[in-house]
């Protein structure tokens, strides 16, 4: 285990020195992450300005929502962001073995190598519009501040899920650099209060695929809106993970070498 | 007249080869016949519950504003582009050399390699996601003009052209041009009117877009399909406003231009 960390604080540090070789590209980008998701809650602005709403939710309490699943996907993606891509290249090139010749645990070489520098910017963004809308919501109980901590973790674990069945993906179509674009459209439904789509939606979304959980449930445990029902969404966001790791195992062991 | 039959020929042959090229990759098009209709559906959720008992928002009616985001979502696939990204590639890896040994000019070789690109695209992104907008979701996707719709759709893919390879220009100063290439993509996401009708955002800010790109790839060739395009006040007729993106497209080229000049002059062929 020790050794595990200690491999996994080495490659923080030659992420954070490959970033310093581009300083100027690194500070705009993160700049920019930083700026865009200050900006991404602009369309949930513009439609309280004009004069509406989401029925039963407040401008902070979806502001809220969106800032949670931010922060959730800028440290999903900081942790797992590059699995997708650094697999991806490996299978098109056919130079997986390289991961595979390692003496570690391949799963963990990969997440430990392509620890993202560029997506701090996303997870302080959040952070950012985090505070500013829990300020707005009203006194937070410490019990709800408590629950909203074991649902964001388990939020960000449905990502890390994500990331891995979208990694695994790979491993089959070959060089596709769309794959990711499945989990994006997917997870837009989770940037949202779940009660506006029909009932079907909202089941798929905390059951099946829990983007749900990403965002909406843990902003609601702050809010004091989640019932002891909800928590049941909690074990299909660990079998998710879990699907996740099986199946990036899996392709590791029906992969060709061949490249594409 | 022999030049221009010149480069059509060559225009034909790069958008052809670029096109078998992709072929080989039709499935990554493909993921957009699940993308695309995940992101209306919420899109349809999302402002079905914001209309509630609203007649209209922002002068836009439901059904008007569900055809405005088909129209987006479609435009997308017709116009999509990353010659930026393409054209940095080329100057980091110092590759752009080869392209000054050949007897074409490389702008020109980007924009027919877009065009076979979004030739595959219409096949296997527009064609399929038109047809389930239309019999999935019951949404009426038929143009109020198809002349001007068709010739607004060209101008936005020119401008998204000539917009992407300006910043793709960059490269030559910054040889990572991958933050200017977000921050253009995250303004443009806002103010080309693809997450939300400008006619949302604040008067000024309104204004101001006759005076950005952005609108002209986006929101003034959904409006155009619509049949009725106002912005900051301004009300104009379909001419009109394909008029004026006209003009844009123009104006954008002859900066596309100068920045194209001012590079060439910091080329090195070296790389990075």
């Amino acid at each position: 285990m020790k050794r595990y960390l200690e491999v996994y604080k080495q490659c923080m540090y030659s992420a954070v020195q490959s970033a310093a070789a581009y300083r100027m590209n690194f500070i705009i980008s993160s700049l920019i992450t930083l700026v865009g998701n200050i900006l991404f809650p602009l369309v949930t602005l513009l439609i309280y300005r004009a004069g509406t709403s989401f029925p039963g939710w407040s401008l902070y309490e979806v502001l809220l929502i969106q800032s949670v699943f931010t922060m959730s996907s800028g440290l999903s993606s900081v942790i797992f962001g590059g699995v997708l891509w650094t697999t991806m290249s490996h299978v098109r090139e056919g130079s997986f073995e390289v991961v595979l010749l390692k003496p570690l645990n391949p799963l963990f070489f990969i997440v430990a190598t392509t620890f993202s520098t560029d997506s701090i910017g996303l997870f302080l963004g959040g952070v950012s519009l985090f505070i500013f809308s829990a300020v707005h919501v009203g006194t937070i109980p410490a019990l709800n501040w408590l629950q909203f901590a074991g649902l964001f973790a388990v939020g960000t674990a449905v990502l890390a899920g994500l990331s891995l069945m979208m990694a695994a993906m790979s491993f089959k179509w070959v060089g596709n650099s769309r794959i990711s674009e499945l989990a994006d459209s997917v997870l837009h439904i989770g940037k949202y209060p779940l009660p506006i789509f029909p009932k079907a939606v909202q089941a798929v979304a905390t059951m099946i695929i829990p983007v749900g959980m990403v965002g909406f449930l843990p902003a609601s445990a702050l809010l004091g809106r989640v019932h002891a029902s909800d928590y049941a969404a909690v074990l299909p966001c660990f079998l998710f993970l879990a699907v996740g790791v099986w199946i990036y195992r899996h392709m590791i062991r029906l992969y060709e070498g061949v490249g594409g | 007249m022999n030049r221009l039959k010149h480069n059509w020929l060559i225009c034909r042959t790069v958008a052809d080869v670029t096109y078998k090229e992709w072929s080989a990759y039709r499935t990554h098009s493909m993921v957009s016949i699940i993308v695309g209709p995940v992101y209306f559906m919420v899109q349809y959720f999302i402002w079905t519950a914001v209309y509630g008992d609203h007649a209209s928002l922002g002068g836009i009616g439901l059904p008007q504003m569900i055809r405005y985001f088909g129209a987006t979502a479609l435009l997308g696939y017709l116009i999509m582009d990353f010659a930026d990204w393409n054209l940095s590639m080329l100057v980091r890896t110092g590759k752009f050399l080869t392209f000054h040994l050949r007897p074409i000019h490389h702008r020109s070789f980007a924009l027919f390699q877009k065009i076979g690109h979004r030739s595959l695209g219409f096949l296997f992104e527009f064609l399929p996601c038109l047809l389930i907008f239309i019999f999935i979701f019951g949404v009426d996707m038929r143009p109020a003009s198809f002349p001007w719709t068709i010739l607004s759709v060209v101008l936005a893919f020119l401008m998204n052209f000539y917009v992407n390879y300006t910043i793709g220009l960059t490269s030559f100063w910054l040889v990572q041009s991958g933050g200017i290439r977000s921050a253009f993509m995250l303004v443009s996401g806002i103010f080309s009117g693809a997450l939300i009708p400008l006619d949302f955002f604040p008067h000024w800010l309104q204004v101001l877009q006759f005076f950005l790109p952005f609108q002209y790839m986006a929101y003034l060739p959904a409006m155009v399909f619509t049949g009725h395009y106002s912005l900051g006040g301004l009300e104009l007729s379909i001419q009109q406003a394909v008029g004026m993106q006209a003009v844009a497209v123009l104006v954008t080229f002859g900066l596309n231009e100068l920045v194209r000049r001012l590079a060439m002059k910091q080329f090195t062929a070296v790389g990075a």
